[in-house]
């Protein structure tokens, strides 16, 4: 028996599984993809020219197993990384897309993440008491600061102190600089916008690596941006190149690949869990594994998938689930309401050298600065300015030596900017499972029932209003606009599906990530999130696993669960 | 026995010619490069349409001071993308380029396309070339990034991806990322801010910027 079972090894289980480890319990987690080791399983050695097909995957396999995941940022180097979408399905009803943008393998989406890094705002703490939407978070920003810095020393966030109240300043290594470019879009906009900020992104990439980096084997950040394709040098954040080591260099870890978790055991005498019951995706083959403490990191919808489906006599309505709040309140950002301009009075003589993995960001302003125009909360943008590099023009007529000459010649600065918006958290935008469909391992598969509602569709609208105003104040002429949000899912930010709260007839987990009905079960995923903010929420995940991961090992050496 | 002891002497004569800077390729010759970039090779092209493919990569990307499209064996590399990467539908919108192309010289000069010399290949595509990629009113349909993604709709959306690619797969060539741009796998550091000078060149690579 272990001490701990970690269900998934992404960004929460990752964090999970080194906070707990660096407790000294003895820890196991699954994951239900392949083994990926660091450093060999990447592609990030590639050359352009060595990459295939022109880093296109091939358009059949596109259409026969992609069909979701083509959507968001695949490509060949990357393909490895993305699940198969015929091979796990999921149902929508008609009408109501969902992108349920994946990847099974060890690390899961660390890998690919966007790695963005921001802190959720007291005030964001407080929004559902607020406004009355979703059920109130247990804890506030207080609660939650240490373990923000606790989180941010380790992984390494490059970022500049701003002293926003909306976006809480971190622990942060040396920014990644604003190039001329987006330092002139910045004085524009906070000259027409004197309360709004444009600043530079924060990323969990080692600007300047710290010891405690290098001795996990990660070094600086080679401006490469090739993070997608996993990175050699350890110099953004993952599991494989951060969390999962640092758990190991304790002794104290076990991993297994392969395994799908089927469901979690309840023993209704103790009301406790006691382990997990899997499938071996290759085999078929069925094991139990068994723990004095289970934490589920299998992302939120994988998460309320094996909630829904550890139905007991006890719990028929699933495991913790007494409240009937498991699988709803699914949330997702606001996603690709973006706003393209060209600068002809950037500074022609300007430019750069290295590519950057990060770009600017302008932190809420709806709301906290200035109203809303008939919704709630609020959206942030990011971006970037740069200099239009051989493609610009590519697409105008031009043949021969002349269009040479114009790819070699440096473009105009380009900016782009993308809103990400909250949404708010309804519970009838829900996970269940199909009654009558099964994977091919014989687990139900899900339903995913979501859509946007007024208040994202009002907020959608002053996005892309804002967007362009504050291309124009800058000296831009905007090129393109956004016409309507992508499908939710398509911002990969889902989360919602086992909300923390204080009241247990409305919400799952209570404020150590602890399910009110299973004293020894944590969540500690996006399922967890009560609300979605508008800031990138891995980090989040990560501050919400450091702190129950310190709780759990306190109530385990205490005996109380 | 080196490669370059199986070259014959037309080859190295049509070769230092390129490096002598010649401005395209003829039709011959097209013929002959297109043969020897696919010997041994699975191909998908026959030679007939690979000499016509070489034919419009050339006058799209000819030999400058750098090299050209058949420099950096972009017929090859194309005829590799639609045996591994286009779907059947693809494989249609481009060959059907080329044939329009080709097509086109037929009803024009007489010649197919590849038979014709550089200045006359020239003289017909650039025209070609500005009524194809005319806006059009957009009918597709696209939603979200995809449609920010995807540019504006043209009027011969076939000869957009044969260009396109054509393009592409220079740009993203060693020959290309060293004599006509720059490209640093791995710069070591972000700089901001550098002064443009007489001898900056723009940035390539797989990424947008």
């Amino acid at each position: 028996m272990f001490d701990a079972i970690v269900v998934g090894s992404g960004m929460s289980g990752g964090m999970s599984a080194k906070e707990l480890c660096e407790r000294g319990l003895k820890v196991l987690v699954i994951e239900r993809g392949r083994n990926m080791v660091h450093g060999e399983s990447y592609t990030d050695g590639l050359r352009p020219w060595e990459v295939p097909n022109a880093g296109m995957v091939p358009e059949e396999d596109l259409a026969r197993h992609y069909k979701i995941q083509k959507d968001s940022f695949i490509t060949a180097p990357t393909q490895q990384y993305w699940v198969k979408d015929d091979e796990n399905p999921y149902e929508t009803p008609v009408g109501k897309p969902f992108a349920w943008i994946r990847g099974y393998h060890l690390g899961g989406r660390s890998i690919m993440w966007g790695r963005q890094s921001y802190r959720l705002s007291a005030q964001d703490f407080e929004a559902n008491a607020t406004d009355g939407h979703g059920s109130d978070w247990p804890i506030r920003y207080d609660d939650l600061a240490p373990w923000y810095s606790h989180v941010e020393k380790f992984i390494g966030v490059a970022g500049s102190k701003e002293g926003l109240p909306q976006l809480p300043d971190g622990e942060f290594l040396p920014a990644f600089g604003l190039n001329d470019g987006e330092l002139m879009f910045k004085a524009g906009v906070e000259k027409a916008f004197p309360t709004r900020k444009v600043i530079p992104g924060r990323t969990a990439n080692l600007s300047v690596a710290q010891p405690h980096h290098e001795e996990l084997g990660r070094t600086s950040c080679q401006a490469r941006s090739l993070c997608d394709r996993g990175c050699s040098y350890g110099a953004y954040h993952s599991s494989l190149s951060s969390s999962l080591p640092a758990a190991e260099r304790t002794g104290n870890l076990t991993i297994i690949t392969d395994q799908i978790v089927h469901s979690v055991i309840h023993d209704p005498k103790t009301g406790k869990v006691t382990g997990v019951r899997t499938i071996d995706q290759n085999t078929r083959a069925g094991k139990t594994f068994e723990a004095k403490v289970v934490f589920l990191n299998a992302s939120t919808i994988g998460t309320a998938q094996i909630l829904l489906n550890s139905k007991s006599e006890a719990m028929p309505r699933g495991l913790a689930n007494g409240s009937d709040m498991v699988g709803r309140n699914l949330m997702d950002h606001l996603f690709a309401l973006s706003v393209a301009g060209i600068f002809p009075g950037g500074p022609q003589d300007s430019f750069y050298h290295g590519r950057r993995p990060n770009g600017l960001y302008i932190p809420r302003f709806r709301n906290v600065t200035e109203a809303g125009d008939g919704f709630v909360r609020g959206y942030g943008y990011q971006g970037g300015v740069s200099r239009m590099g051989w493609r610009a023009g590519m697409g105008q007529p031009g043949i021969g030596a002349e269009l040479k000459a114009r790819a070699r010649k440096l473009g105009p600065w380009f900016s782009y900017i993308s809103g990400f918006g909250e949404m708010l958290p309804n519970p009838d935008n829900r996970v269940t499972l199909s009654p009558t469909k099964k994977d091919q391992w014989g687990i139900p598969v899900v339903e995913v029932n979501c859509q946007h509602g007024p208040n994202e569709r009002a907020m959608s609208k002053q996005i892309l209003e804002d967007g362009q105003a504050m291309m124009k104040a800058a000296g831009g002429i905007v090129i393109s606009v956004a016409k309507e949000p992508g499908d939710p899912g398509l911002a990969i930010h889902e989360m919602g599906t086992a909300c923390m709260g204080k009241d247990p007839k409305t919400s799952v987990l209570n404020k150590y990530n602890q399910a009110h009905e299973v004293p020894n079960l944590f969540i500690t995923d996006g399922a967890a999130m009560a609300s979605s903010g508008c800031q990138n929420p891995s980090l989040t995940y990560m501050a919400l696993s450091a702190r129950a991961a310190h709780h759990a090992s306190e109530f385990l050496k205490a005996g109380t669960i | 026995m080196t490669a370059l002891s199986l070259m014959d002497r037309r080859t190295l004569i049509e070769r230092a010619a390129w490096l002598l800077g010649a401005a395209a390729v003829p039709g011959e010759a097209l013929a002959r490069v297109a043969r020897g970039t696919a010997r041994g090779a699975r191909r998908f092209l026959t030679p007939a349409r690979l000499t016509l493919l070489s034919a419009v990569a050339d006058t799209i990307i000819p030999q400058t001071d750098t090299p050209g499209a058949l420099g950096a064996h972009v017929p090859a590399k194309f005829d590799a993308l639609l045996l591994n990467w286009a779907s059947p539908q693809r494989k249609v919108e481009l060959v059907g380029a080329l044939t329009k192309i080709n097509d086109a010289a037929m009803a024009q000069e007489k010649k197919g396309f590849a038979a014709l010399t550089p200045d006359q290949r020239k003289a017909l595509l650039t025209p070609y070339d500005i009524a194809a990629l005319k806006s059009v009113p957009d009918t597709r349909g696209l939603k979200g990034m995809v449609a920010m993604m995807a540019g504006p709709a043209v009027a011969d959306p076939g000869y957009a991806k044969l260009r396109e690619l054509i393009i592409l797969l220079y740009y993203y060539s060693e020959e290309a990322l060293t004599t006509e741009l720059v490209y640093e796998h791995s710069p070591g550091g972000w700089t901001p801010s550098v002064k443009v000078t007489p001898e900056t060149r723009n940035t390539g690579g797989l990424g947008m910027f």
